[in-house]
């Protein structure tokens, strides 16, 4: 495995070099950095004109500018812009900003869209595959400049404004109830009679929820509370184990539910703790959930203790994220004032000179982050799920799963342990493929909402014919791209032992 | 993959078959039209194309539209869209065109001239990205498929290369040398650098038709490496040559609209779907119209596109659609 | 239309193994089996019906599209949703077809296993053997994990797989294609089935492995007490390895009888045909005698015999009506064929193909 990792980690930073190359050359290329000194006449032109020909090396043919670009990239040099400042110290703030929302919008891109794309491939030919099909469709033609900029003016602006007196009209409500009803009844899969029972559920519960979150003004003060982790966390652990051990057996449900529920009745007694909290102890706490989670999945799961640990982790683990979320929240009234009740955002990464606990910090980081992240997942939303149904019906048609029916395993065991592994294979191909793309969908996000990163970077020096920026910023995502295939590559050989071996 | 069905004459049915064979065309062309949603694609796609390029005219031609996409007017009504398509009986103000049926913007310049302007430049440009990468993806694809050694790590090392650089980011680069040279040069130059998904395709296909017996058979007798990968394997690549070539179309037109959008792509006095929303963006609050009208037909045009060729696909492969279970 | 079965050797024969009982384990009654598809309906299976022992080995022959595959498809349950399936299956006379789906899973691997084509593919290549081993245990019984990769290496033991305990740890891609199958067939008797079902277990393999699969198939039925469908399109693997033998032909069976008695006697034009394709070991410098043209498609069968386009015997009766399956002159061979009798009356019934195409 060792050997593997190495060969690859040689062959990207060779990809790498080349793709610099091309991109060096195509930038040098591009235009001349001099011709805003060549049109003014002053004596001291003449002098800044030399000197910016020095620092750029624009008196050598385009092949050595690149060698000596490159030497000095080897000595921790990334250059200097035309105006002579250090790229370095541009860049390591444009980078932050720009590879957290590269990573969230991919990673919840792609969780989401493989749910939705094996959820409609396991309910072929449903009115929920096809509308999921279609919706694909819709959001492959999105051009994400369109979205991120509706998305601006309906989801900020105008949602900000609806904040000041947060009551959802009824008719509203009646919509999104029918809506969601209408989803849950096309996933469940029998006759019509269920259908209409879960279409009534999930319309009654939708429109009651909705109804009561209007009419508490939940919106103006978001919040949890104690109660609603408890039950949330509680259901979310039973219906897991449905899902995954099912009801033959119920020490993966004990494990998953005493997981869940040590973690609900933790609520109180880790307030004081959460207060002052950073980023460390956020960790460290989350490590403590694993391990406790691991013990109680350990010892309740009895035989099947396979399926009981991860059952009991993920359960604990999504009890603290709900105990996370609920403090962040409690941050919400205090940021919302003092971003004049504004909070969400539209422009840049950060309200600029904010300053606050760790929970108005990380508030302030999330609010600015929702839209970016929702246009770049709604565009690649469409892709993983598309892919992800494509594979997980071609793995579906496989002779290993028939192989697994016949032994009598249930369909639930068939689904997670013998399709959907084998179907996330060359899903993990796509995911690399894919985070190129993102790429190239932030440049385009930043530019609308106005964040200083990475891509509006690019875009201004570039406009501005300024090569080394251009090379500095092209450097990062580059570097982020090669590392990134190489962790899916990582997963590949993981997932499939037939990579592992040779 | 059905192997060059193409040429196969259709046997006679022995007695007692009930199904009659078919070419491999006519079965690709009964699947394609049995398609909802490719018929639909290819209408809306005929629709936008034909309402395109007749309405305004399109070089020396002259068109329907009696207002030019250039010349500024007086604003009426504040330049609101005087289009209606609801009835009067549906207490709408009925079906009827007026003036300007999308509206004007702020030098009163006619927006449905304009918005079809942009749709024209960016159906050109699209098609022009689309039939580029194709042609340069399918060459490489093919050599890097057919020939072993170091043709084809060399080709293979260059598309690792291309695809560790963000399309948008080589985009920009490339728009920014070509963009003063007017669209038609930007599109091929943005065809010659997003051939990276084409030539996998295309290589994956000839890596393992290569290995056919069929193949074997033609190198047995000693056919040239020309002959054989013109007439045995081409053919047999079509499906996905065209599959690929739709989608690049449609990827075609969101990356020319994305780099016109950041300014980039197509720069004035020439005029796009993606830069006509540039130019507009700040005006959405006082008067939408200007956002809506070319975000509605880039998302037309690239909706057509991709409807076409998931019905293309399913027409070719239709093997994908079947499940067992 | 088959391999050559020249110069396999057969070691264990199976008079060598345990007689059959008398005790009905599987007995399917007019399983008929349909898809729709874009073309029309797909009648795979029109009524077929047959009964197995305790212990007894039955032949299930046919060309390839002849419905034998999906009628074992459906006694396992296999068959897609849009399948339609209706006549009867009782397993030790209950009906599995009316059984609620868990009973069935119940039955699925543990009272009724498969053995696979293609072991290239029937393996998932993500587990290791012996996980896919054990969990085809822990999947009807709840018990220590460890314990069931005990019975999973017992069980490679008992196919002859070398070094068994090592090779628990192995993944699909290191076996080759016999040790696969084997290791299928180990899956398949790990809990103790009545019954085998064998689709083509040697298809995919290479002539001098399939002889070995197969006596170790016959030896592991012993092991287990289990009886086995053996489906083929082979002849000369029925030979040695059946007791009864059932001839199936455009979605229902043609001919059901002792092996030795429908391998003597044939009453059926088809099996006839069949016989006269494979190469004999004992008659050298003869030609073969192929059946001409193919089986009928399965949309919109004409009426009538569905053999009577390729028969030689074929006649107006056989193009109206379709026979039904009637004793022939020993009660225990039926066979489907209006001219049964004239083949009765014939020296040599292979010699009507022969006229045939020497003629055309």
């Amino acid at each position: 495995m060792l050997a593997f990792i190495a060969r690859r980690l040689a062959i990207s930073s060779l990809v790498l070099l080349a793709a610099t190359f091309i991109m060096f050359v195509l930038v040098a290329l591009s235009g001349d950095p001099l011709a805003d000194l060549r049109e003014q006449s002053t004596p001291q032109a003449q002098a800044q004109m030399a000197a910016r020909i020095k620092a750029l090396r624009l008196d050598v043919p385009i092949p050595v500018r690149y060698f000596g670009w490159l030497t000095d990239l080897f000595r921790g040099d990334l250059g200097v812009d035309k105006s002579g400042h250090a790229v370095s110290s541009q860049l390591a703030l444009a980078t932050t900003a720009t590879l957290q929302l590269v990573v969230i919008a991919t990673l919840l891109g792609a969780f989401i869209g493989i749910m939705i794309g094996v959820v409609s491939a396991l309910r072929q030919y449903s009115s929920f595959d096809h509308g999921i099909t279609f919706a694909a469709f819709v959001c492959f033609s999105l051009p994400v400049f369109w979205v991120a900029t509706m998305l601006k003016q309906y989801m900020a602006i105008e949602f900000n404004d609806w904040l000041r007196d947060p009551v959802i009209p009824l008719w509203v409500i009646g919509l999104v109830a029918v809506f969601a009803g209408l989803v849950w009844a096309s996933i469940y899969k029998g006759r019509w009679k269920g259908k209409l029972t879960t279409f009534a559920i999930g319309f009654a519960v939708t429109a009651v929820v909705l109804y009561a979150l209007s009419a508490s003004h939940w919106f103006a003060d978001p919040g949890l509370g104690f109660p609603f982790i408890l039950v949330v966390s509680l259901a979310a652990a039973a219906g897991a184990s449905t899902l995954v051990a099912g009801w033959e057996n119920l020490q993966p449900m004990y494990a998953a539910l005493a997981s869940a529920g040590v973690g609900a009745l933790l609520y109180q007694p880790l307030q004081p703790v959460l207060s002052d909290a950073n980023l460390l102890s956020i960790l460290g706490l989350a490590l403590l959930t694993i391990v406790v989670s691991w013990v109680l999945g350990h010892t309740l799961g009895g035989l099947l203790r396979r399926q009981a640990i991860p059952l009991a982790v993920f359960s604990g683990l999504l009890t603290g994220g709900l105990i996370f979320v609920d403090r962040i929240l409690q941050a919400w009234h205090s940021y919302t004032v003092s971003v004049r009740n504004r909070p969400v955002a539209t422009i840049g990464s950060e309200t600029p000179n904010y300053s606050g606990d760790f929970w108005h910090v990380s508030l302030d980081s999330a609010m600015h982050l929702l839209l970016p992240t929702l246009a770049l997942i709604l565009i690649g939303l469409a892709g993983h799920s598309r892919y992800s149904r494509a594979s997980m019906l071609e793995v579906m048609n496989q002779d290993y799963v028939r192989t697994a029916r016949a032994k009598g395993l249930p369909e639930r065991t068939v689904i997670i342990k013998h399709a959907f592994r084998n179907g996330m294979i060359p899903i993990t191909t796509i995911l690399a493929l894919d985070f190129a793309g993102v790429f190239s969908g932030a440049v385009v996000t930043e530019h609308v909402f106005g964040w200083r990163g990475l891509g509006a970077m690019f875009t201004k020096s570039l406009k501005e014919v300024d090569p080394t920026p251009v090379m500095g910023c092209f450097l990062v995502a580059g570097a982020a791209i090669v590392i990134w295939n190489m962790v899916a590559d990582i997963a590949y050989a993981y997932l499939d032992p037939r990579i592992r071996l040779s | 993959m059905t192997l060059n069905t193409e040429h196969a004459e259709p046997t006679a049915a022995p007695q007692g078959m009930a199904v009659t064979a078919r070419t491999q065309r006519q079965l690709v062309t009964r699947r394609f039209f049995r398609h909802k949603g490719a018929l639909f694609g290819l209408a809306l796609f005929l629709f936008v194309f034909v309402l395109a390029f007749t309405s305004i005219g399109f070089g020396p031609l002259p068109g329907w539209w009696d207002k030019p996409w250039t010349g500024s007017g007086t604003i009426l009504d504040r330049g609101r869209p005087t289009l209606s398509v609801i009835p009067e009986f549906l207490g709408g103000s009925g079906i009827h065109l007026g003036e300007h049926p999308f509206g004007q913007d702020n030098l009163g310049k006619d927006y449905f001239a304009l918005t079809m302007r942009g749709a024209q430049i960016s159906i050109i440009v699209a098609l022009a990205i689309g039939l580029v990468s194709t042609f340069v993806g399918t060459v490489i694809g093919a050599l890097a498929g057919y020939f072993r050694g170091w043709i084809e790590s060399a080709l293979m090392r260059l598309t690792d290369v291309m695809i560790t650089i963000p399309v948008l980011i080589i985009g920009a680069v490339v728009g920014q040398i070509a963009g003063n040279l007017g669209p038609y040069f930007l599109a091929l130059m943005l065809g010659v650098i997003t051939w990276t998904s084409v030539a996998r395709l295309v290589r994956g296909q000839f890596l393992s038709l290569r290995e056919k017996e069929f193949v074997e058979a033609a190198q047995a007798v000693g056919t040239s490496s020309r002959r054989i990968i013109f007439k045995h394997i081409m053919p047999n690549t079509l499906g996905v040559i065209i599959v690929s070539a739709t989608l690049a179309v449609s990827s075609g037109i969101l990356l020319e609209t994305a780099l016109s959008f950041i300014g980039f792509g197509v720069r004035p006095p020439d005029t796009s779907l993606g830069q006509l929303i540039q130019t507009y963006r700040s005006a959405m609050v006082t008067r939408p119209w200007l956002f809506w009208w070319p975000g509605i037909f880039i998302i037309a045009i690239a909706l057509s596109v991709n409807f076409i060729g998931d019905g293309l696909r399913d027409a070719f492969d239709p093997r994908q659609n079947r499940v067992r279970n | 239309m088959t391999t050559s079965k020249q110069g396999v050797h057969i070691g264990r024969r199976l008079s060598d193994s345990k007689r059959p009982g008398e005790t009905e384990i599987l007995k399917v009654e007019n399983l008929q089996v349909s898809f729709p598809t874009e073309d029309g309906l797909v009648q795979a299976v029109r009524g077929v019906s047959y009964t197995v022992r305790e212990r007894e080995v039955l032949g299930i022959v046919g060309e390839s599209g002849s419905g034998k595959s999906v009628s074992s498809m459906a006694v396992m349950g296999l068959l897609p949703k849009s399948a339609r399936i209706s006549g009867s299956i009782r397993y030790r006379g209950e009906d599995v077809l009316t059984m609620s789906e868990r009973k069935r899973r119940g039955l699925r691997g543990r009272k009724i296993a498969m053995v696979f084509q293609d072991p290239m593919t029937a393996l998932n290549p993500v587990h290791t053997i012996g996980d896919q081993l054990a969990e085809a245990v822990l999947a009807h019984d709840l018990i220590p994990r460890k314990d069931a990769l005990a019975r999973a290496k017992e069980m490679l033991d008992l196919v002859g797989i070398p070094q068994a305990e090592a090779r628990l740890r192995s993944y699909p891609h290191e076996f080759s294609g016999g040790m696969r199958q084997r290791a299928m067939i180990a899956m398949a008797i790990i809990n103790n089935p009545d019954v085998i079902i064998a689709d083509e277990p040697t298809t995919a393999l290479d002539v001098t492995v399939q002889a070995q699969i197969l006596e170790k198939l016959l030896e592991v039925k012993d092991a287990v007490d289990a009886a086995i469908v053996l489906i083929t399109h082979d002849l000369g693997v029925i030979a040695g390895m059946a007791h009864r033998i059932l001839v199936m032909y455009a979605g229902k069976p043609v001919e059901i009888g002792e092996v030795d008695q429908v391998f003597a006697r044939p009453r059926m034009p088809y099996t006839v045909g069949l016989l006269g394709s494979i190469p004999s070991a004992t008659v050298s410098g003869e030609r073969l005698q192929p059946i001409k043209g193919t089986p009928p498609s399965l949309i919109n069968l004409p009426p009538g015999c569905p053999f009577s386009p390729r028969c030689p015997l074929a006649d107006d009766q056989c193009r109206t009506a379709e026979p039904p399956m009637a004793e022939t002159e020993s009660g225990t061979q039926l066979a489907a064929c209006h001219h049964w009798s004239k083949l009765a009356e014939a020296t040599d019934p292979t010699a009507f193909f022969r006229t045939n195409s020497e003629t055309s």
